[in-house]
């Protein structure tokens, strides 16, 4: 079947189009305007709106085509700077692509300027409830106080504030967890330009027992970077054993930071 | 680490990755493109195929499925 239809993996800024990339067999460079647009040709039985939605309920399909997208996009980036797609974006011609590129041209290329020597980097972070819980004496006044008193108090008295305590135990975790997590968002934040705060992803998607608090993604100036990646282990090692898990991935494509103005 | 994190990011479960292309970047509404519309129905379905795939090799392992209710 004839292929047709034009799926954008990202565009770039360089000069230098890279048409062949190893491993890439049906990558293409267009050049439209000043930019480089990196396509792939495809073609309707596996694009068209219909046949995309019926792809999209195989799982081994979405597998392959959404990898490949984060794949090809990764390694276009390690020569050029780049505006990622949304994965399965696709243009009926290079008419429309022309189109696009050319109504967009100024705002593409603010984007361009606002990612320009910067790499996006993802913070998330976990924590162990009950072990940061188990810790609450040594880290709460308010909790250490509190049992104090129960220490000191006849056994009827003692039971009823074990019961308040337990609550306590509970809004005080939450605050210190809100605490460190704060705290631990500002220092990544210190080295960034830009950040922005994503989804908190469930234990089923994450596949870990802990609890995320803190998915974000940040825009580091390459200078930073080197610091940005050893923050978490500097963080972790002043509060240690906490319940903590502090995860540093990048550089990622950078889709947290590109916003396009709505034109129509 | 540094220059290889998609090559690591190989990995990652499918409905992570969903998470890190579906939700960001250009995103193209429209006429002039074809797009992935419903982004919610897609997790829906990788949920219940997973979920589908999870009790098959329960079944197959001789443990017995789990029924447990999933928000």
């Amino acid at each position: 079947m004839e292929k047709n239809l034009i799926y954008v993996y990202c565009i770039s800024d360089s000069n230098q189009p890279h048409d062949s990339m190893a491993g890439i067999p049906d990558l293409k460079a267009l050049r439209i305007g000043n930019f480089n647009v990196y396509v792939k040709y495809v073609s309707d039985s596996e694009f068209s709106e219909e046949n995309l939605k019926k792809n999209l309920n195989d799982i081994q399909w979405l597998d392959t085509n959404a990898r490949d997208h984060l794949r090809v996009i990764g390694q276009i980036m390690e020569n050029e700077s780049v505006i990622p797609f949304k994965f399965g974006t696709i243009f009926l011609s290079e008419e429309r692509l022309n189109k696009f590129i050319s109504d967009y041209s100024s705002s593409l290329s603010e984007n361009f300027q606002r990612i320009e020597g910067r790499e996006e980097w993802s913070v998330r972070i976990y924590c162990d409830r009950k072990m940061m819980s188990q810790q609450i004496d040594r880290l709460s006044e308010e909790a250490s106080s509190l049992e104090k008193q129960i220490q000191s108090s006849l056994p009827g008295k003692a039971f009823l504030l074990r019961r308040k305590k337990t609550e306590l135990i509970e809004n005080e975790t939450d605050r210190l967890i809100n605490q460190f997590g704060q705290e631990y968002y500002n220092k990544f934040k210190e080295l960034s330009n830009l950040t922005s705060l994503n989804n908190i992803l469930p234990e089923e998607l994450t596949g870990r027992t802990e609890k995320m608090i803190l998915n974000a993604a940040f825009l580091v100036p390459k200078r930073n970077v080197e610091s940005f990646m050893g923050k978490a282990d500097s963080l972790l090692k002043k509060d240690d054993n906490l319940g903590f898990s502090i995860e540093t991935t990048g550089p990622w494509p950078p889709f947290s930071f590109i916003s396009l103005k709505e034109l129509y | 680490m540094h220059d290889d994190v998609i090559n690591e990011s190989k990995d990652i479960t499918i409905l992570e990755l969903l998470d890190r292309v579906l939700n960001k970047g250009v995103i193209l509404t429209g006429d002039i493109v074809i797009s992935v519309a419903d982004i919610d129905l897609v997790y829906l379905g990788v949920k219940l195929m997973l979920s589908s795939v999870e009790t098959m090799e329960q079944i197959r392992s001789g443990k017995a499925p789990e029924v447990k209710w999933k928000g």
